[in-house]
């Protein structure tokens, strides 16, 4: 897979200069206040370098990796490096406090769920299948040391890119005294408001056709979206959204579309958005729960 | 939605707030913060025209500011203007039935003459003034900050030299500002031809009063500011100006008429060799509609010539869009004339007052100014600013001597003024 590494400045709308790239998927954009275009492009190398770093480290597809070493340990424990150990801690410590919504390695089951909009459903024992291979509780994790079942594997898709959000933000901000916000895909983090006060004004595309686009007004902190309006499978009148219970192995049927949560940082509201989804019909009751400031559109 | 700082209570949240933190690590790993010692240089240029009706006195006058940030919080600042006025100016003499010839400032027997009643101008005003200051500004704690300046400015007939320190203290996590200043400037006046003797006649620039004069003024200057939560901030200063030494203009001239308002002759105009100046100053501005920004400000002023003075102003800060805004602002002024305020003089008074000036600027008026300024902030962060204001000035016949008042009264001896301000101002970083 070969993938455009370069860093653009453009002027975004208002005039504003932006420094954009690709990663995660995602168009990522870093605005900086008052910032010229060298010092833009400064800043944007240096938050791209930091997401393209992340993204190689926990990147599903990419081999010799550690998720690559550690999802084809094929049983054997897999020693990992200390960022990755912080990160399965956190993983650990969000299925605990979901009661195992949150699982990392709920991967698998993407294997016979392929959400692209038809009605092909798996077939019931399809899924019974690969369920013995999801689930945290059946792992051993004794950092540094993190041992699996063969076939089983983990994902930190649900939440890398709102963590290289973050850290990227916080890199970018030891280099430069002026407010900055990152965003990749609608995932973004400021460290303060304008100089003058005024707060970010950001909306946040939905994806959803005929919707119109939340307008976020951020003066500092992290705001994250969950859903995807393209990502479904149909069939007799029933929308399976790609969020996948761990513990059926089942999409979580009659949630919300898409949740937008914003938090103080950008990997904290992620979380919130997600596990938000996982909670489906229930997700404002969540969302009202952990006290989250968010928009739901169901 | 509108994110605000939010302290969950939610037992859960906060856990995974902390857990969050952990996470990102980024405590742990942090360099060390490092001067790297690159110098931040800002830039302040402007372009002010400003320009009176009735081809009275115009200015074109460029100015640059630079700033620049030396690091551990100093600063030093840099200066310089450019004055460049021509034009037409009010001489002090009052209009007449007939036409009045009056001798150039220079001598060298060049006249000019003003038609019957009209106001008596002197079209030969032309002057360049530079002007430069220097400022440093250091801490001299974690909360109390020094700063000293000097400055000097040159015209063709008049010098200035002055220096200027201030100290600022920060109190209450920085809601609270107090400020105290202290300035002291020397003037000395060198007008061309000479110094006129005061209230003498003035025939074919006979001026016998030295060649030089000077003086000097000490300011004081004291402030509070309060931050009134997130929204508002209210301001108080409050200044004392002394001055000492030759305030007079020497190129001012009084009228001295007799009954039917006929000139009989002209005298230079005598100021007091003292002057009191006392302001009071407050304002207020307020963050509205979370956008906008209201300031209020009224000044009140009095010296010890019998001027007082009340200065309100109230502008409105529209940011109509992320870095655009429309700031329109009016201001009303009204002043009292000095003691010694003349229109004219009747014949002889010239003889027993101690002091005498037909300066309009010393007399009684109201004035009104309208503005407009659009600001921008552009792509590479520069700030672009474009200002437009009129100022219409209504003047107040006052100082009109009784015994020619009759007479008088058939001229506007205190005309109304117009006058349009543009400025446009760039700022930049390098």
């Amino acid at each position: 897979m070969t993938k455009q590494r370069k860093i653009r400045v453009e002027t975004a709308h208002g005039g504003d200069l932006a420094g954009r790239f690709e990663a995660m998927a995602s168009p990522c954009e870093v605005l900086a206040d008052g910032a010229g275009e060298s010092e833009i492009a400064e800043l944007t190398a240096l938050v791209a370098e930091e997401v393209w770093r992340i993204e190689r480290h926990w990147s599903r597809y990419l081999q010799g990796n550690v998720v690559d070493r550690i999802n084809t340990a094929q049983g054997k424990a897999v020693k990992v490096d200390d960022e990755t150990s912080r990160f399965l801690n956190y993983a650990q410590h969000l299925y605990e406090m979901s009661d195992g919504l949150f699982d990392v390695t709920s991967g698998v089951l993407r294997g016979v769920w392929r959400f692209d909009g038809s009605d092909n459903i798996p077939k019931p024992e399809e899924v019974e299948a690969v369920l013995p291979l999801v689930g945290w509780s059946i792992v051993s994790w004794k950092p540094p040391l993190l041992q699996m079942k063969p076939g089983m594997q983990i994902d930190f898709g649900g939440i890398g890119k709102e963590y290289a959000v973050d850290r990227a933000l916080g890199l970018a901000a030891l280099k430069t005294e002026r407010p900055i916000l990152v965003n990749c895909g609608g995932d973004l983090a400021a460290n303060g408001p304008h100089l003058d006060g005024q707060p970010w004004v950001v909306g946040i595309d939905s994806h959803i056709p005929g919707t119109a686009t939340p307008v976020i007004h951020l003066l500092r902190g992290g705001v994250a979206s969950s859903g995807d309006a393209h990502r479904f499978l149909l069939k007799d009148g029933v929308r399976y959204p790609h969020i996948l219970n761990p513990k059926t192995g089942w999409p979580v049927v009659g949630g919300p579309r898409v949740v937008t949560v914003a938090g103080s940082i950008c990997t904290e509201a992620g979380v919130l958005s997600t596990l938000a989804l996982l909670h489906g019909p229930q997700a404002d009751e969540f969302l009202k729960e952990l006290e989250a400031d968010s928009q739901v559109i169901w | 939605m509108q994110l605000i700082e939010q302290r969950p209570e939610n037992r859960r949240r906060l856990h995974l707030a902390m857990a969050t933190l952990g996470l990102l690590g980024l405590a742990a790993e942090r360099p060390a913060a490092a001067d790297d010692g690159t110098k931040n240089w800002t830039f302040d240029s402007g372009l002010l025209y400003y320009k009176e009706g009735g081809g009275r006195v115009q200015a074109i006058e460029p100015v640059v500011n630079a700033a620049i940030d030396l690091g551990n919080d100093r600063t030093l600042t840099a200066g310089f203007v450019i004055d460049s006025l021509s034009g037409a100016t009010p001489n002090g003499a009052a209009p007449a039935a007939a036409p009045q010839t009056f001798a150039q400032p220079s001598g060298k027997g060049k006249t000019y003459t003003i038609a019957p009643g009209a106001t008596p101008l002197d079209h030969t005003f032309e002057d360049t003034r530079f002007a430069v200051d220097l400022g440093y500004l250091f801490p001299l704690s974690s909360n109390g900050h020094l700063g000293v300046g000097l400055s000097g400015s040159k015209e063709y007939d008049f010098t200035s030299v002055g220096a200027n320190t201030h100290y600022t203290l920060d109190l209450n996590q920085k809601n609270t500002t107090l400020s105290a200043g202290a300035a002291f400037e020397y003037d000395s006046s060198d007008p061309v031809g000479g110094i006129p003797l005061p209230l003498t006649m003035m025939v074919n620039a006979v001026k016998a009063g030295g060649s030089s004069k000077s003086k000097n003024v000490k300011d004081i200057l004291l402030g509070v500011t309060q931050v009134l939560g997130p929204r508002g901030l209210l301001q108080f200063n409050y200044s004392l100006s002394l001055s000492n030494g030759y305030e007079t203009d020497p190129y001012k001239i009084l009228s001295v008429v007799d009954s039917n308002a006929v000139p009989q002759y002209y005298v230079y105009e005598k100021r007091p060799d003292t002057r009191v100046k006392n302001a009071l100053f407050a304002e207020y501005k307020r963050f509205v509609f979370d956008r906008d920004v209201v300031d209020f400000s009224y000044r009140y002023f009095t010296d010890s010539w019998g001027v007082r003075a009340h200065t309100a102003d109230l502008s409105y800060r529209w940011n109509f869009a992320q870095r655009k805004s429309l700031e329109p602002s009016v201001r009303f002024y009204t002043q009292t004339a000095a003691d010694f305020y003349h229109a004219a003089l009747f014949t002889g008074q010239d003889a027993t007052v101690d002091n005498a000036s037909a300066d309009p600027r010393l007399g009684a008026f109201n004035a009104w100014t309208g503005g407009l300024r659009y600001g921008q902030v552009l792509a590479n962060g520069h700030e672009l600013s474009v200002r437009v204001e009129y100022y219409k000035q209504f003047g107040k016949v006052a100082g009109v001597p009784q015994q020619a008042a009759t007479a008088l009264s058939q001229f506007n001896l205190a005309p109304d003024l117009s006058a349009i301000n543009v400025s446009f101002g760039y700022r930049f970083n390098w």
